[in-house]
C-alpha cells in the first residue's frame, strides 16, 4: 500500500523537477526564469488541445508516445522510492526493464522515421547510437551490482537491509558507477552536454527534433514520459547516494526527496557551466562513462570474494 | 520411430508428386504444399511421446553390408526438429504465390522436389546416430539446398553465389569428414558411442575441425561469408528456410559434438563463448552497413547464430565449473534462441521476399511507405523486427533473458571466467541495442515515410498465402513472449538427455519464467490502458492533417528524407577498423559543377582477408599445376589407374 502511495506521488511530482533545473540555470545566468510549476501548466495546455498530424504518417506515429509512456511508468513501477518498497518486483526484473525502455525508445524512433522528415531521421540515428552505447555502461553498472549484493531487481539493489549504497561494502567503487551513471544520466535523457533540450536549431538536437511533428495530448504524453524517465535516473542515483538503513517512514521519504532535489540541481549546474559536445566527441563521452564502470567490475574482483 | 519414417515418407511422395504434375500448374503446387504439411504435422505428432518419455527410440539398418545406417531420437534431437517441421510447411505455403510464373512451372517443381529433400535431410541429419548417416544426410542437405539457392540460374549473380555456397558447404564438409576420419582412426568403429573414449588432445583436434565445419554452415564469423551472397540469390520462402531452419543444423552439430565428446575442459566453452560475441557484434555491424533488405537480414542471421553461441558457450563454462544454473539456462537461453529465431527470420525474410516481389527491388533506399501500401506485410515484419531486437513482450526476449541469467551466474567465479561472463553481458546489451537500431532503420526506411520510387509507390499486398504464414508467425512471436512457459519448458526438455548438465533445483525456471510472463502481460496491459486513455483524450478535439513540419523549408521532395545509408553512417563508422568503409566520390572541381557520382559501401573484411589471404595464395601455387589439366582423356585414365595401384601399395 505504501509503495503504490509512493509510486503515485512520483508520478505527480516528476513534471516539478525539471523546474528546478530551469530555475537552476536561470539563477546561474542571473535571470527569473519560468515558474517553478511550469510544466503542469504546459502539461494542462497541451492536454487541452487538439493535433495535427503529418499526411505521410501512419499508426506508428501514434503508437510512439503510448508506448515510450508505457515504458516510462513500467519501470516507475519496479523501482522502491522515498523509502519504500517498489510495487512490483521479481528476481530479474532489471533486464526486463532495461528492456522495456529499449521498446519504447524503439517506437520513438520508429515515429520519427514516420514523418519523413530528414531532421527527424537525423534525431533518430543519434538517439539510436548513443543509447546503444549507454546500454554498454548500464549493463557493467548490472555486473558490479551483482556481485556486490548478488541480486537482479531493484528492490533487492536500493531497498532492505542488503541495499547498495555509499555508506556501505564496497562504496568506494560506488563513486565511479556514480559517475559513470550521472554521465549516462544525462545521454538519455538527452541533456547538456549531450543534447540541448532548450536549442533552436533542429540540426544540432537529438530527442526534441523526433518530436518535432507530435502535438496536443501525443506531445503531452511525451514530454510526460521524459519526466518519468528522468526521475528514474535520478532515483537510481538518489539511493546511491542514500545510506540504507535510516529511520522508517516520513523521514526517510523527506530525505528522498531532498537529495532528489540535488541531484536535479546538479543537472542544471551541468547543463549552465558546460557546453554541449560536437556530435562526434559524444561516443566517446559515453565510452569514458563505460571506462569507469568497467575499470569498477573488475575492481570488485579484489574487493568482494 | 515408425511414425517418423510415415512422416519421411510422405514429405517424399510430396517431393516426387509435383514432378509428375507439373503440367497442372495450380494443382501441382497445392498438392505439394498439402502433402508436405501432412508430412510436417505427422512429424510434429511423433515429437510428443519423444519429448515425455525418458528412453529414445532408435533404428539401425544395415547397408552396403559394412556401412550401418542408424537413426536415434533423443530429446536434442527432437527439440531441433520442432523448428524443422513448424517453419518448412509454413515456407512451402507461402512458395504459392511467390512462384507463380506459369511458363516456369517446370522449374517450380523441381524446385519443390529439392525443397522436400532438402527438408527430410535436415530430419535425417538431427536423428542420425552414426558418422556415415550423418555425412550421407549433410551431403543431400547441402546439395539441395545448392539446387535450391541457384533457381534463377540465368543470373550471374545467382550463379556466383550458388558456387561460393557449395564451395563453402563442401569445404566444410571435408572438415566434418575429417573429424569423422580421425575419430575412426582412434576408435575403429563407426558408431558414434565410443567417442568419449578418444585422448585429450585428439578431442581437441576433432571439435576444432567440427567447430570449422559447422561453423561454416551456421554463418560464425568469419565463416559466414556465403550467407550474404546466398540469401539474397535464392527464392524468399528458400532463403527463410536456410536462415531460419538450416543453418541451425551447424548449431545442432557443435552441440552433438560437444555431448559425445564428452569433455568438460574450459577451452570449449571460452571457443564457442568467444566466437559467438565475434559473430554477434560483427554480424549486426555488417548488417547495419548493408542496404540490401536481404543481405541486411544474412548478416542478422550471423548476429543471432552469435548469440545462440554466447549461450551455449555459457552453457558449457557452466559445466566446466560446477555451475548447474548457469549450465542449464545458457543452453535452455541457447536452444530457445534456436526455436525463436526460426520464426522471426523466416518471417522477416517472407516479409522481405512480399515486398520484393511487389516492388522489384531489394535496396532500402529506394522503397519506403511500404506500411500504408502493404499494411499485413508491414505489420507483421514489425512484430518480426521488435522480436528480433529482443525487446518484451516478444518472444526474441525470452531466450535473450535466459542467456543473460546464465551470464550473470556466472559472475561469482573470478577470473577469465569472471571477466567472459561480464564481456558476454555487455556484448549482449550492445548486440540488442544494435539490432534495435538496426530494425529501426528497416522498418523506418522501407515500410514508414513516403515512397522513394514510384515501384515502391505502386506496391500493393501480396496474395493471400503469403501474407497467412506470416501473420502466423507474427503471432507465433506474441504468444511464446507472452505465454513463454510451455516454450521454455520445451527448451529444458531439450537438455534432457545431455548427461553433463546437473539437474537444477527444480522450479527455479518456473519461477523466473512466470514473472517474465507477468512483466509481458503488465506491460501489455499498460499499454492497452493508456492507449484508452489517450481515446479519451482525443474525444472532441478537433484533429487536423497536414504535412510534415520542414523545419521552414517549404518545397520538400521524398528524396529529401533520410535514408538508410545515412541513418546507420556513424554507427558504421565508429567500428572501424573491423569494418572497411570504401567511398568513391568524384569531386566537384568545376566553377560551374557538372555531373559528380557519390558512392559508399561497406566492405566485410573476413571476404577481403579470405581472398587475400587464403584464396589469392592459392591460386598462385595451383597456377603452376595447371599443366596438370591437359584434356587428354587418355592420360585422365592414366591418372586414375596410377592412383590406384599407389593406393594399393599402402593397403
Amino acid at each position: 500500500m505504501e509503495s503504490i502511495v509512493s509510486f503515485a506521488i512520483a508520478l505527480l511530482v516528476a513534471p516539478l523537477f525539471p523546474g528546478v533545473i530551469n530555475k537552476v540555470k536561470a539563477f546561474v545566468a542571473g535571470k527569473q526564469g519560468p515558474p517553478l510549476l511550469m510544466k503542469y501548466y504546459t502539461l494542462v495546455k497541451l492536454f487541452r488541445k487538439g493535433s495535427v498530424y503529418s499526411t505521410s504518417s501512419s499508426y506508428i506515429f501514434k503508437m510512439g508516445p503510448t508506448v515510450s509512456f508505457a515504458a516510462s511508468i513500467m519501470v516507475l513501477l519496479f523501482i522502491p522510492m522515498a523509502g519504500t518498497g517498489a510495487v512490483f518486483s521479481f528476481y530479474g526484473d532489471v533486464i526486463v526493464l532495461f528492456y522495456i525502455m529499449g521498446i519504447g525508445r524503439f517506437f520513438t524512433i520508429a515515429a520519427a522515421l514516420d514523418t519523413a522528415s530528414p531532421f527527424e531521421g537525423m534525431g533518430a540515428a543519434r538517439e539510436a547510437f548513443f543509447s546503444t552505447l549507454a546500454e554498454a555502461t548500464i549493463f557493467t553498472v548490472l555486473i558490479i551490482f551483482f556481485r556486490l549484493n548478488g541480486s537482479l531487481s531493484f528492490a533487492d539493489y536500493f531497498y532492505g537491509a542488503q541495499a547498495i549504497s555509499l555508506a556501505g561494502p564496497g562504496g568506494a567503487l560506488l563513486i565511479l558507477v556514480i559517475v559513470a551513471m550521472f554521465m549516462v544520466l544525462l545521454t538519455e535523457n538527452s541533456r547538456v552536454p549531450v543534447d540541448d533540450p532548450q536549442t533552436h536549431l533542429e540540426l544540432t538536437m537529438i530527442h526534441e527534433v523526433m518530436i518535432l511533428d507530435h502535438s496536443g495530448p501525443d506531445l503531452a504524453l511525451i514530454e510526460l514520459a521524459a519526466f518519468y524517465k528522468l526521475f528514474f535516473y535520478c532515483t537510481f542515483i538518489t539511493h546511491l547516494l542514500l545510506p540504507s538503513s535510516l529511520a522508517g517512514g516520513l523521514e526517510n521519504g523527506l530525505l528522498f526527496y531532498c537529495v532528489l532535489t540535488v541531484m536535479y540541481i546538479a543537472v542544471g549546474i551541468t547543463e549552465s557551466t558546460m557546453a554541449r559536445f560536437k556530435m562526434n566527441l559524444v561516443p566517446k563521452y559515453i565510452l569514458t562513462s563505460f571506462t569507469l564502470v568497467f575499470f569498477a567490475a573488475i575492481l570488485t574482483m579484489g574487493f568482494v570474494q | 520411430m515408425d511414425t517418423l519414417f510415415i512422416s519421411l515418407a510422405v514429405l517424399l511422395t510430396g517431393g516426387v508428386l509435383p514432378l509428375l504434375l507439373h503440367r497442372q500448374f495450380k494443382l501441382m503446387k497445392a498438392g505439394a504444399i498439402f502433402v508436405t504439411t501432412v508430412g510436417c504435422l505427422i512429424g510434429l505428432a511423433t515429437l510428443f511421446p519423444v519429448l515425455q518419455d525418458t528412453g529414445p527410440p532408435a533404428f539401425s539398418l544395415s547397408w552396403l553390408h559394412v556401412l550401418t545406417l542408424s537413426c536415434k531420437i533423443d530429446s536434442l534431437s527432437a527439440f531441433f526438429l520442432v523448428p524443422i517441421f513448424l517453419i518448412c510447411p509454413l515456407a512451402a505455403l507461402y512458395g504459392f504465390h511467390y512462384l507463380e510464373k506459369r511458363e516456369e512451372s517446370g522449374r517450380i517443381a523441381v524446385n519443390y522436389c529439392f525443397f522436400s529433400l532438402l527438408l527430410l535431410s535436415m530430419v535425417l541429419v538431427v536423428c542420425a546416430n552414426s558418422p556415415i548417416t550423418f555425412a550421407l544426410a549433410w551431403e543431400i542437405m547441402s546439395l539441395s539446398s545448392f539446387f535450391l539457392v541457384v533457381y534463377e540460374f540465368q543470373k550471374k549473380e545467382t550463379r556466383s553465389a550458388g558456387y561460393l555456397y557449395f564451395v563453402f558447404a563442401q569445404a566444410g564438409a571435408m572438415c566434418i569428414f575429417a573429424a569423422f576420419g580421425l575419430i575412426f582412426s582412434y576408435t575403429g568403429s563407426f558408431s558414434f558411442d565410443s567417442i568419449d573414449q578418444l585422448p585429450a588432445q585428439a578431442k581437441l583436434v576433432v571439435f576444432s575441425l567440427a567447430l570449422i565445419g559447422f561453423g561454416s554452415k551456421a554463418g560464425i564469423f568469419p565463416l559466414h561469408i556465403w550467407l550474404p551472397h546466398a540469401h539474397p540469390a535464392a527464392p524468399s520462402h528458400i532463403s527463410a528456410i536456410m536462415s531460419g531452419v538450416m543453418i541451425k543444423m551447424g548449431i545442432y552439430g557443435i552441440l552433438r559434438f560437444y555431448i559425445l565428446l564428452a569433455d568438460t575442459s574450459l577451452i570449449f566453452g571460452q571457443t564457442i563463448l568467444i566466437a559467438g560475441m565475434v559473430s554477434g557484434i560483427l554480424g549486426v555491424v555488417y548488417a547495419l552497413g548493408k542496404h540490401d533488405i536481404k543481405r541486411l537480414l544474412a548478416y542478422h542471421s550471423v548476429e543471432n547464430i552469435g548469440i545462440i553461441l554466447i549461450g551455449a558457450g555459457l552453457g558449457m563454462i557452466g559445466v566446466s565449473t560446477g555451475s548447474p544454473v548457469m549450465a542449464a539456462f545458457g543452453f535452455a537461453g541457447s536452444l530457445l534462441h534456436v526455436l525463436n529465431h526460426s520464426i522471426f527470420k523466416s518471417l522477416l525474410f517472407m516479409g522481405a521476399g512480399a515486398v520484393l516481389q511487389k516492388t522489384k527491388t531489394r535496396h532500402v533506399d529506394e522503397l519506403g511507405g511500404l506500411g500504408k501500401r502493404m499494411p499485413i506485410t508491414g505489420k507483421t515484419f514489425l512484430i518480426g523486427s521488435v522480436s528480433i531486437s529482443g525487446l518484451p513482450p516478444f518472444n526474441g526476449f525470452i531466450s535473450e533473458f535466459l542467456i543473460y541469467f546464465a551470464a550473470f551466474h556466472g559472475l561469482v567465479s573470478t577470473g577469465l571466467t569472471f571477466i567472459l561472463a561480464s564481456l558476454a553481458i555487455v556484448s549482449l546489451a550492445v548486440i540488442g541495442g544494435l539490432a534495435a537500431a538496426c530494425f529501426t532503420k528497416v522498418v523506418g526506411i522501407v515500410f514508414l515515410g513516403e515512397p522513394r520510387s514510384a515501384r515502391a509507390a505502386r506496391a500493393v499486398e501480396v496474395g493471400w498465402t503469403m501474407t497467412a504464414p506470416m501473420v502466423f508467425l507474427a503471432v507465433l512471436c506474441l504468444v511464446i513472449g507472452v505465454w513463454p512457459q510451455p516454450f521454455v519448458r520445451l527448451a529444458f526438455l531439450g537438455l534432457r538427455d545431455i548427461a553433463a548438465i546437473l539437474p537444477i533445483q527444480p522450479g527455479i525456471e518456473a519461477e523466473l519464467v512466470g514473472n517474465l510472463a507477468f512483466a509481458s502481460r503488465l506491460f501489455l496491459a499498460l499499454l492497452a490502458a493508456i492507449t484508452i486513455f489517450r481515446k479519451l483524450l482525443y474525444i472532441k478535439k478537433e484533429v487536423g492533417a497536414g504535412p510534415t513540419w520542414g523545419c521552414g523549408f517549404t518545397q520538400p521532395t521524398v528524396r529529401m528524407q533520410y535514408t538508410g545509408t545515412s541513418y546507420a553512417r556513424s554507427m558504421v563508422e565508429f567500428f572501424q577498423p573491423f569494418v572497411k568503409i570504401r567511398t568513391v566520390y568524384s569531386g566537384i572541381r568545376k566553377i560551374f559543377p557538372g555531373q559528380t557520382t557519390y558512392e559508399t559501401r561497406v566492405n566485410d573484411i573476413a571476404e577481403i582477408g579470405m581472398h587475400q589471404y587464403l584464396v589469392h595464395p592459392l591460386v598462385k601455387i595451383l597456377e603452376r599445376l595447371r599443366w596438370i589439366q591437359h584434356g587428354h582423356i587418355q592420360l585422365y585414365i592414366a591418372y586414375i589407374v596410377l592412383t590406384i595401384v599407389v593406393l594399393l601399395l599402402f593397403i
